[in-house]
Formats: C-alpha cells, sequence, structure tokens
C-alpha cells in the first residue's frame, strides 16, 4: 500500500518534469478557466473547438520548417488560428452561422495538418502534435506558458464588461458606442489560450481543459466571476489528478486530464440536477 | 389633401418626400451623419441588406422631435432593422441615418436577443443603462447605484434587484429593460416589439412609461403588432412591406396599409 505521500508528493518532489508540468497547468488553469469560462457563457464552444483544430496546420508548417521546437510550432499555430478566426468573422459576419461549414473547415484542418506532418516527420511527431506531451514542456516553454497566461488574463480584467455584456445583449453594447472590435479581441484571446495549451495538450484536446472545467463551472449557476473562479479550480484538481494518473499508470498526460475535466464535469451536472429534482420534495429552492 | 400632405409613397413620389441632406454624407453609408442636438431622426434613401436578401429599401423620411411613432407591417417587413439601421447596429448597404450621438440613443431590442441563461442580476442589467455615465472601464458610483433603486421601484421591481435575469418573468424581465432605458435619459428611445407576449398589466405599466417619454418630449419609435393599440396610443405611424408604404398620421396611414 502507498502512503498518500508516495502517492501525491513524491512525483513532483522528485522529478523536475512533473514540477514545470505542475506550474505550467497551474497557468493553464487560470487562462482556461477565464476564457473557457466566456466561451461557454457566449454559447461559442464549436467556435473554440474549430480554432482549436485551426492551431494544426500552422503548427505543421512550423515544425516542416524547424522540427519540434516549441517556439516554430507556437508561432505558425498562432499564425493559422489567428488566420482561421478572422475568416470565420469574415463569413458569419455576411450571413447566418454555419455549423456544418465549421465542422468541415476543422476536418479539412486537421487533416492538412497531419498530412504535413507526417510528410518528413515520423508517428511520434504526429502524436506529439495531435496529444501534446508534458515533456515538451521545458524551461523556456514553461516561460512562454506563463507570459502567454499573464497577458490573456490581464486583458480580460481590463476588458470585463464589455466582453461580459457583448456576451449576453451585443445589440446592446453596439447601440451604447462601445466602437472597439470586441468580438475580434476575444476571439485573439481563443486562440492565444489554445497555442499556450497546445505544447502540453495537442491540438486534438487543447480545447478540453478549456471547455470541460468551465461547463462543469456552469452547472453549479453562479455569477460570471465566480464560475471563472471555480472554472479555474476545477481545472487545476483536473490537473493535478490526470498528471498523477498519468505518472502512475505510465498513460499519456493529455487525455488523463482531459479525462479527469470530463469526470468533474459529469459529477457537476449530475450533482445539480439531482438537487434541481430533490429541492422541491424537501421544500428548499433549487 | 393637407392631410395626405404628411404622407410618402414610393409609388407617387419617386423622390424624396424630404429634402437631401445639404451634406452628401453618401461617401460613408455606413455614417450616421452629423448628430442632432434635438431628438429628430431623418432617414434618406436607408437601404439594408442581409447578405443577398434586402430587408430594407429606399426608406426616407423624418420622425420630428419629440413624436411619438408605430412602425407596423407583416413579418418580414424590415420593421427591427429599420429601428436597428437608426441605433447603427447594422451596416447601412445605402442612404443616410442623422440623428442625435449615440449617447442621446437608448434601443430596447426583441427579448429573443437577450441570452436569458446568461448569470446576471436584475440590478447589474438595469444599473447598465449608466454606461454613458461609467463607460466600458469605470465602475458605476454610488449616485448611479442609487438611481438604479428609485428606477426599480418606479416599474414594480423593489425586491427583485437580487434576482438572476432568468428567474424573472417575461414581463418582469420588460421592466426591468424599461427601468434601463429610463436610465440612459436619451432623446431618441426605440423599442423593437415592447409589448409581445407581455401581460396586461405590465403593458399598461409599459405604456405609461411611453407616455412620460412622450410628454417629457423625447422621440418614441416603437415596432408593434397590435393595431388597436396603435389607434389609441400612438399619433403617427410607418406602414413598412420592405418599403416605406406609408409614413404619417396613424388613422390615415394604416387606411392605406388596409387598402
Amino acid at each position: 500500500m502507498m502512503s498518500a505521500h508516495a502517492l501525491i508528493v513524491e512525483p513532483f518532489e522528485t522529478l523536475a518534469f512533473m514540477r514545470a508540468a505542475l506550474v505550467a497547468f497551474l497557468a493553464l488553469a487560470l487562462t482556461n478557466g477565464v476564457i473557457g469560462t466566456l466561451l461557454v457563457l457566449r454559447r461559442m464552444s464549436l467556435d473554440g473547438d474549430v480554432l482549436g483544430h485551426a492551431v494544426m496546420p500552422g503548427a505543421a508548417i512550423g515544425f516542416l520548417y524547424a522540427g519540434p521546437s516549441p517556439a516554430w510550432l507556437s508561432l505558425g499555430g498562432l499564425a493559422s488560428g489567428f488566420a482561421v478566426a478572422a475568416l470565420a468573422r469574415l463569413i458569419t459576419g455576411e450571413r447566418a452561422r454555419h455549423d456544418a461549414g465549421l465542422v468541415a473547415f476543422y476536418l479539412v484542418a486537421l487533416s492538412l495538418g497531419v498530412v504535413l506532418v507526417a510528410w518528413r516527420g515520423s508517428n511520434v511527431d504526429v502524436m506529439r502534435v495531435l496529444f501534446g506531451t508534458v515533456l515538451a514542456i521545458d524551461r523556456r516553454a514553461l516561460v512562454q506558458i506563463a507570459v502567454v497566461s499573464s497577458v490573456i488574463v490581464l486583458v480580460v480584467a481590463a476588458l470585463y464588461r464589455p466582453l461580459a455584456v457583448g456576451a449576453f445583449d451585443p445589440a446592446f453594447l453596439r447601440a451604447v458606442g462601445a466602437r472597439a472590435p470586441y468580438e475580434a479581441v476575444f476571439l485573439a484571446l481563443v486562440v492565444l489560450a489554445l497555442v499556450a495549451s497546445f505544447q502540453a495538450f495537442g491540438t486534438l484536446l487543447a480545447v478540453g481543459p478549456m471547455l470541460l472545467p468551465a461547463a462543469a463551472a456552469r452547472c453549479w449557476g453562479l455569477g460570471v466571476a465566480a464560475s471563472m473562479a471555480l472554472a479555474t479550480g476545477f481545472g487545476l484538481a483536473a490537473s493535478v489528478a490526470g498528471l498523477l494518473l498519468s505518472y502512475h499508470g505510465n498513460l499519456p498526460s493529455g487525455p488523463a486530464i482531459v479525462l479527469a475535466a470530463g469526470l468533474l464535469f459529469g459529477i457537476s451536472a449530475a450533482a445539480t440536477n439531482s438537487w434541481r429534482r430533490l429541492a422541491p420534495m424537501i421544500g428548499r429552492d433549487a | 389633401m393637407t392631410y395626405f400632405a404628411r404622407f410618402y409613397h414610393p409609388r407617387l413620389a419617386s423622390g424624396s418626400r424630404v429634402a437631401p441632406p445639404s451634406l452628401d454624407l453618401r461617401v460613408s453609408p455606413a455614417a450616421t451623419g452629423r448628430g442632432f442636438a434635438d431628438g429628430r431622426v431623418l432617414l434618406h434613401d436607408v437601404t439594408v441588406r442581409y447578405g443577398r436578401r434586402i430587408a430594407l429599401e429606399a426608406v426616407s423620411g423624418e420622425f420630428a422631435a419629440g413624436s411619438l411613432t408605430a412602425v407596423v407591417g407583416a413579418n418580414g417587413a424590415g420593421k427591427s432593422t429599420l429601428l436597428a439601421a437608426i441605433a447603427g447596429v447594422v451596416r447601412l448597404a445605402g442612404g443616410v441615418v442623422q440623428r442625435a450621438a449615440r449617447q442621446q440613443l437608448a434601443y430596447l431590442p426583441q427579448l429573443a436577443a437577450i441570452d436569458l441563461d446568461y448569470p446576471l442580476t436584475v440590478s447589474e442589467l438595469i444599473t447598465l443603462g449608466g454606461w454613458r455615465e461609467f463607460g466600458p472601464f469605470r465602475s458605476p458610483g454610488t449616485v448611479l447605484r442609487a438611481r438604479v433603486a428609485e428606477v426599480s421601484e418606479m416599474v414594480g421591481l423593489a425586491g427583485r434587484l437580487g434576482r438572476r435575469i432568468g428567474e424573472l418573468s417575461v414581463g418582469e424581465l420588460q421592466r426591468a429593460l424599461f427601468a434601463r432605458l429610463i436610465l440612459q435619459d436619451a432623446a431618441v428611445i426605440l423599442l423593437d416589439e415592447p409589448f409581445a407576449a407581455i401581460d396586461a398589466q405590465t403593458i399598461s405599466v409599459l405604456l405609461d412609461w411611453v407616455a412620460q417619454w412622450h410628454r417629457e418630449g423625447r422621440t418614441v419609435i416603437a415596432v408593434l403588432h397590435d393595431l388597436d393599440l396603435v389607434r389609441a396610443r400612438f399619433p403617427s405611424t410607418v406602414v413598412l412591406a420592405r418599403r416605406c408604404v406609408a409614413w404619417g398620421a396613424t388613422e390615415a396611414a394604416l387606411s392605406v396599409m388596409a387598402a
């Protein structure tokens, strides 16, 4: 029988890469909690998913150019993410949104990325771009994640009110003359957050730690700021649990973390649903 | 004839009923022109397209400062689009809207445009009416907070300030949105279907507010479906069918619609 210390603390105590991963996931949980909550509130989960995959072709081109260097992967991913966000805005600005088009688009983006990486790289490279790896988080990647996360949180803090109002009553925001392109700024933040996540989670899963903790927090019916805080907490818990699971079970870390976040979402949805049914029976407000 | 002099009928009048603005603003079609100091709203050949579909075609006319006007027409006639064009929330494909600056404008969108699942309290919703004062970055002051409490009482929402907007009935929500309009204290007030699916008691409270705004000399433009209500409470009416069919005194305008 393992002691709690050996189970929970020792992996981080003995292994530098586990500590680096922990710090990285802490920063990511914060940005993902903030951005993910706004995404869920804006009912833009699908857009987040599409943008997550849109990072792929650019990252692949970065890979072709410089091999598996984090900086070039990120730069490429950032470029194609921004390009797709701009394209999507251009298209959806002209007519009603078009789910089938978005889905078609992300399938093409994903396939294009895989083909490009597989063309010059190995299967290991493909897996790495698709699912990420904690081993990719070296000191430089850590600094990069920390800087991007800080920028995102600061920008959201500064633009909090227009972002929040634009989410539930966009006509009011435009009518009072808030002329800044908050929508575009928000999409840019989503792309930034996805690129920050992508080293650790890969393009397939980067949107998971963004949406799942936020969706789980949303179940509890809190205000916007409290939802963000709870989503961050959930993200953090899922990260630690997933990391330990992957360490002890010798499993890939990204999927383990996303599974843990999915479990939290399941528990949250089930708990709040049964409370809603139970509350009237015991004479409490739902 | 004087009766019909205020009429505008596109098939009869090929040109515009109003004199074109002296300043040619068509270089920037989305522009709202120079702001009027009062509540006058001037439309000149306003056209709006959604993709290839034309929602509003070459509508011209003038809402006098302090006028109270109903906008009527079938579904898809461009009523909401007209308000959105005046509010400046849709891009004009052509023409010019001249009106007061944005700070003097209050716009009530259709209830369906508001996301009720959003975790916002009634108090926060009403407080947004003070946007002109605090803008996107500063926080609402204590004077404004007191005003919010006062206004919420005036629309019959006292004691509901802490509730989530999702917990309100449709009537209560519309009262809250009217409270936001009251706080906005605007010269031009645009109401998009303010009484759709609202209970009779709330409608009478809200109509009193519309009358109050009219007495205060604000320009009120409302999209409505209930023609009896229009006849009873709105002195002038615009009838739309993508183009402007009639614009003038309510009885006369509605008789054109019936014909």
